[in-house]
């Protein structure tokens, strides 16, 4: 089955989204902006529809995939503007930025004649395909997950500051504001990372769920991102074998994989804690 | 000999928008205090923490650390937050929470220094808790966590060390061994205590200052006045001192038998 090129661009798109989603996930959930990300993430689906459409007019030729990451860019960046985190309330702003993102993706597909151009099925695009990855989205997701782990190596140290004690960060004399534009932008590389892999809708899934898993192991940053790195990989692995097995969409496969084993980890983890608090009750 | 200048407030009004929470502050805090603020909640004690931190501009008036503006001056403090502002869950050992105060005498690095270590060694044996240096910060009790991020603002050797509502977390019995360290910890930095607990502060600080939207110093030692507490908290107060069995207040002798402490 490996011989096969779509079968290897398939796990290789599942190890890079799966590092990538490890690194900047663990940040996504310890600092607590799950649903940032999500709205980076749906409004995407805008850039992707955005980029068909200037397809099919035939403006400018542009990747799906590149007019996701504008998409992403432009939301991240309005996500963290110093005024808008102060004056406005967090989740009316993503809210907003969500389903403008998602109306304008469904208008621009809409206004696309599917007879002229080849245009991606819109629910493999919200729910992810990755048997139709091409080998130039590998390469994009290849260039944007060294520039994430660049970054994250050179920022570690601030960014564990910032998203640990974001006073103290400003006391100590980070530009906090910029650092956290910073972090959003790293969330947007990353959703273009994961988009192709489990589709816009299920980013959150992929950024998440990981890092959950690895967080209930692990008190450490490092290890967390370490480990999230290693059950993202694992888990998408398995999600994209059951997936060509059993003919499953694979984006599903992947995200109802990651699920179970979060329960199964929550479960392990309250038992065993049962069984040493039980053993330390009685010595 | 006249003490050195380690805080100075003058004419001070700040807040939010339109509102204005504190009013004409003005006041010196001497290189050496063990200063303590006192006031109700709401009274404006964190918006004079941030002014003090350079996080809130004020209105009016200024305030210079060791004669600079709190931006640079803010080098010189370190800062214990209230517990309460802070993520229980979030995966840090006690060692990196110290080490983080580091940062802002080092600046901008990608990594830590052999000397930023060492720093977070000593300061950890100075709190009594380097043998707790790999627990994670959920693992502690109160008065430990407390000491963990004493220490964290202690690593950048800082002049002044600001403590806020720190004895929230801290059973009554442990409350004493934390202003132990800290009395001890003040024969080397000048401490400023921010608190609504007016009773154990007396027992510790060299002077008080209660702030409600005006702030009144009393600058003679250890004295608290019926009418300056009065005056804060717009009501009858008793001045009753925690200590053993208990410390009444230097003031006032006539009311040392009364526990109230009517804030209301």
């Amino acid at each position: 089955m490996f011989q096969y090129p779509f079968v290897q661009r398939m796990f290789l798109a599942g190890l890079l989204a799966s590092i990538a989603c490890g690194i900047i996930g663990t940040y996504v959930v310890v600092k607590r902006v799950v649903f940032v990300s999500g709205g980076i993430a749906h409004s995407t689906f805008g850039g992707i529809g955005f980029a068909y459409y200037l397809q099919y007019m035939g403006f400018i030729i542009i990747e799906p995939l590149f007019g996701a990451l504008i998409f992403a860019l432009i939301v991240a960046v309005i996500m963290g503007l110093p005024f808008i985190r102060t004056r406005m309330r967090e989740d009316s702003t993503i809210g907003i930025l969500w389903v403008v993102g998602m109306a304008l993706g469904v208008l621009f597909l809409n206004q696309v004649d599917r007879s002229k151009i080849l245009v991606q099925d819109p629910v493999s695009i919200l729910f992810g395909n990755v048997l139709l990855i091409k080998m130039q989205d590998i390469y994009l997701m290849f260039g944007l997950l060294i520039l994430i782990i660049f970054v994250t190596i050179f920022l570690y140290k601030d960014f564990h500051i910032l998203t640990f004690d974001e006073e103290f960060a400003r006391i100590s004399g980070i530009k906090v504001d910029i650092l956290y534009l910073i972090l959003m932008i790293l969330i947007a590389l990353t959703t273009v990372v994961l988009i192709k892999v489990v589709g816009v809708v299920l980013v959150i899934a992929m950024l998440t769920i990981p890092a959950a898993i690895s967080n209930l192991f692990t008190h450490n940053l490092k290890n967390m991102m370490f480990f999230a790195i290693i059950i993202g990989c694992i888990v998408t692995f398995y999600g994209s074998l059951m997936s060509l097995n059993f003919d499953l969409p694979p984006g599903s496969t992947i995200v109802l994989s990651l699920g179970v084993v979060f329960l199964l980890a929550l479960i392990g983890k309250f038992l065993v804690q049962q069984v040493f608090s039980k053993t330390s009750s009685i010595t | 000999m006249k003490k050195k200048v380690a805080i100075e407030l003058k004419n001070i009004s700040a807040g939010y928008g339109n509102e204005i929470v504190i009013e004409n502050i003005n006041c010196n805090i001497y290189n050496g205090d063990f200063f303590g603020i006192i006031g109700p909640n709401g009274g404006g004690k964190s918006t004079l923490l941030k002014i003090i931190l350079g996080l809130l501009n004020p209105f009016k008036g200024y305030i210079r650390i060791y004669g600079k503006p709190p931006k640079i001056g803010r080098k010189n403090i370190g800062y214990v937050p209230q517990y309460s502002e802070y993520d229980k869950h979030y995966p840090i050992s006690v060692w990196d929470v110290v080490l983080m105060g580091r940062r802002s005498i080092r600046g901008f690095h990608p990594l830590y220094s052999s000397d930023d270590k060492k720093a977070t060694v000593e300061t950890l044996k100075k709190v009594s808790m380097l043998k707790y240096k790999k627990r994670h910060i959920s693992e502690l009790s109160g008065g430990q966590r407390q000491r963990v991020f004493i220490a964290r603002a202690l690593v950048s050797n800082p002049k002044i060390l600001l403590l806020d509502e720190p004895t929230a977390s801290i059973d009554k019995d442990l409350q004493i061994n934390f202003y132990n360290l800290l009395k001890d910890l003040n024969k080397s930095v000048t401490i400023i205590l921010v608190t609504h607990d007016i009773g154990v502060i007396s027992s510790y600080v060299n002077r008080v200052a209660c702030l409600n939207r005006f702030m009144f110093t009393h600058d003679d030692e250890k004295m608290i006045s019926r009418e300056m507490l009065e005056k804060t908290y717009s009501c009858p107060v008793d001045l009753i001192a925690h200590g053993v069995p208990h410390r009444v207040l230097d003031e006032h002798k006539k009311n040392k038998n009364k526990k109230k402490k009517g804030v209301k």
